[in-house]
């Protein structure tokens, strides 16, 4: 599927500023990590995180005031990416025929966490009614319809860390339908001690986890395009190496925007792409958030595309359980 | 962009359809079990429920296992695999470019499981293959599997209407000539963390479930699965496939009121139904049965059944097929549209059981407590859920 990428935004755990990141990324800044504890067993794990005044900043909008940091960081990267899209506010008008689809791997993972906690130390008669309706995979994705003031289609996908590239090609799907005008496509992710031992048992993230959210507005037209991809399931880790081969088949950019976090997606992309490629490597200093980091690649290689620091740019994105795939930006 | 170019005018067939619920494993149960108006209700068992004030639940049988699942699968992945293996047996020729599919937990209770081994000083070797069957998208992966396909995923999670939202999608691609085949569905297996989520909220009911009823309580939640083989009508009829039913129209709205709330209004529900009417291009008098959400809450109940009066008037026979099953969440949108497509293919009504007293909010012909035979040509079929999303499906008899 094509489209056209008019708008971008993003919060990392090394800011939210769209210039101000892509300078450091590409000066090879490194976030910062910061200690998380596994409060029962006093293991404690490194994730790079928002850091919190930029959470606190982030959590103004009212419709937040009881959800957890992956909803701040989807309203904040879509209003964000809206601005720089030139439509923010949208019009009563434009919020009509705009659609909004959200992609999330873990999900609402802290408040998740906290309510099964409650469930199991307290007892089912008190746990908070507060916490659940937060856990829902689609919370973030409805205070960000609420926020923008919007009433038609919205999508929340899960999957796996390839997820990002999903919701893109499903937002270009629904351009392609002609259901909406414009599709406020985001991805995020929250961190928790749960998830680091949930990767770490899994062998699946050397590189930190981390945590925050990406958007990108797709239209019609405009000067960057974006071609998406359905992605390409796979159910062995030998089998991604031919996944991914599938999924790149016939595209080819001077720049690829690597998904590569220590693990055997490495392996899998050293496979397929000449080592004589230009290459970034975003998660090694952001980390991996499954739902985000997919998009933050995205954001990252159009940016670079936009500066004209590369012509085109290949993000390819192996998910650690479920499919293969990629956009070209150009 | 105009709607004359929105999209051609591709009709969309259903070829095979596959379910498990609680009221049976395969296709012919689950239509015994609409015919008999039966009570798949029963007490919870899977986990310690004392201590909310809900105790049952529509559960699929405990000890039935799909045959050919791997020992480490989640209950999540029999029911897909179930339902999917079925839908394909009733059209071997179907190939799917793309399988949709929604869901609101996954593979929770593998979640469950995996936490409170983290919790503890123990580290059970389990926990790896909890956390691989655990996520969303296995039980999708583990059904394609077992179908022999492999196709792109689009795993929905759009709350209580993610199955309707997945089947609705999947029609738009096909009638927009994106894709000719698409296997689309839901699924959904109770966990605790979701028993006692919806129990603290005081959604759930210690009583029966009585769907539109003046002196309902809330409702019970039900699991289950079910597949719908989509194709290009005029490629199935090519191949000679099996034509089942036809999707005609999709509508969804989103409802910004509150997270977990309605508007009281009813806008959501009513913009869905109208939106879904308007695209199947009929009218509404052409509506023979509505399969509502119903869910049986005050609010739920409330909204709905004000949108469906103010479109529909009393002329359309309603039902709420959870009053036999519970709420099956992620898959309840895609369950009801198998429920649907039988009741059009076998020309009755399925039954809204313990419907004893009418609620003088609305009226309503609500189909209580046993079917009806009727003439039936076209269904719709709602879905609302959690973060306002709205879903409403039209089927219509093949012909």
């Amino acid at each position: 599927m094509r489209a056209a990428l008019t708008g971008l935004g993003w919060v990392t755990p090394l800011g939210a500023d769209l210039a101000k990141v892509y300078d450091s990324l590409l000066a090879g800044s490194v976030a910062e990590t910061r200690p998380i504890q596994n409060p029962e067993t006093g293991e404690v794990h490194l994730a790079r995180t928002v850091p919190p005044k930029l959470v606190e900043s982030l959590a103004r909008n009212p419709r937040l005031r009881r959800s957890s940091p992956i909803s701040y960081f989807a309203v904040a990267a879509a209003i964000a990416a809206l601005a720089d899209a030139g439509c923010n506010p949208l019009t009563p008008d434009q919020a009509a025929r705009t659609a909004v689809v959200f992609g999330v791997s873990n999900g609402g993972v802290i408040y998740t966490r906290r309510f099964y906690e409650q469930i199991l130390k307290q007892g089912a008669n008190s746990a908070s009614p507060l916490l659940f309706p937060e856990t829902v995979y689609n919370a973030p994705a409805s205070h960000l319809a609420a926020a923008l003031g919007i009433d038609g289609a919205s999508y929340t996908l899960v999957g796996d860390n390839a997820v990002g590239m999903s919701a893109l090609n499903l937002g270009a799907q629904l351009l392609a339908l002609g259901e909406c005008d414009r599709v406020v496509v985001v991805g995020c992710e929250e961190v928790d001690w749960i998830v680091c031992e949930a990767f770490h048992d899994w062998l699946l993230a050397p590189t930190p986890m981390s945590e925050g959210g990406s958007a990108i507005v797709l239209e019609r037209d405009g000067p960057i395009s974006i071609q998406t991809c359905a992605g390409v399931s796979f159910s062995s880790r030998r089998g991604a190496v031919q996944a991914l081969r599938r999924a790149v088949e016939g595209r080819d950019a001077a720049l690829i925007v690597s998904g590569s976090n220590g693990s055997f997606i490495d392996r899998t992309e050293r496979e397929v792409f000449s080592p004589q490629a230009r290459w970034l490597f975003p998660k090694h200093q952001l980390g991996e958030a499954p739902g985000a980091s997919a998009l933050w690649q995205t954001v990252l290689a159009a940016l670079a595309v936009r500066a004209r620091d590369a012509r085109d740019a290949l993000v390819p994105v192996v998910g650690f359980n479920q499919q293969a795939s990629c956009v070209l930006i150009s | 962009m105009p709607d004359s170019q929105k999209r051609s005018s591709r009709r969309v067939a259903v070829t095979g359809i596959g379910v498990v619920s609680p009221l049976g494993i395969n296709v012919r149960e689950n239509l015994t079990g609409l015919q008999e108006a039966r009570d798949a209700v029963s007490d919870v068992a899977m986990f310690d429920v004392s201590k909310c004030r809900s105790k049952t639940a529509g559960q699929v049988l405990a000890d039935w296992q799909f045959p050919g699942a791997r020992k480490e699968w989640h209950r999540a992945s029999h029911f897909m695999a179930a339902a999917m293996t079925e839908a394909q047996s009733a059209d071997p020729g179907f190939a799917p470019e793309l399988a949709v599919i929604g869901t609101t937990s996954g593979g929770m209770s593998f979640g469950e499981a995996f936490y409170r081994m983290q919790a503890s000083k123990s580290k059970d070797l389990k926990r790896a293959s909890w956390l691989a069957n655990y996520m969303p998208q296995k039980a999708v992966l583990d059904a394609l599997g077992s179908s022999g396909w492999s196709t792109p995923t689009q795993i929905i999670a759009n709350a209580c209407a993610s199955g309707t939202n997945a089947l609705g999608h999947a029609f738009q691609l096909i009638r927009a000539g994106l894709h000719e085949r698409v296997v689309a569905g839901g699924y959904d297996a109770i966990s605790e963390l979701v028993f006692v989520g919806f129990d603290s909220l005081q959604a759930s009911t210690s009583e029966r479930v009585r769907p539109f009823d003046a002196h309902r309580t809330g409702l019970v939640l039900g699991e289950g699965a079910a597949a719908l083989l989509l194709e290009d009508w005029e490629s199935a009829i090519r191949r000679g496939a099996p034509i089942v039913a036809e999707i005609t129209g999709y509508g969804v709205a989103t409802d910004n009121f509150h997270l977990t709330q309605p508007n009281p209004s009813g806008i959501g529900p009513r913009l869905a139904m109208q939106r879904a009417i308007q695209d199947a291009g009929c009218a509404v008098e052409s509506i023979d049965y509505i399969n509502a959400h119903g869910t049986a809450t005050a609010f739920n109940d409330a909204t709905e059944g004000m949108a469906i009066s103010q479109l529909f008037g009393d002329r359309v026979p309603v039902s709420s097929t959870k009053s036999m099953m519970g709420h099956s969440l992620g898959a309840a949108g895609a369950i009801e549209a198998v429920f649907s497509i039988l009741a059009l293919r076998h020309q009755f009504l399925p039954p809204n059981i313990n419907y004893a007293t009418p609620d003088l909010s609305w009226k309503l012909d609500v189909v209580s407590n046993e079917a009806r035979k009727a003439e039936l040509r076209t269904a719709i079929s709602n879905s609302f859920g959690f973060g306002g999303t709205n879903a409403s499906l039209i089927l219509q008899a093949a012909a």
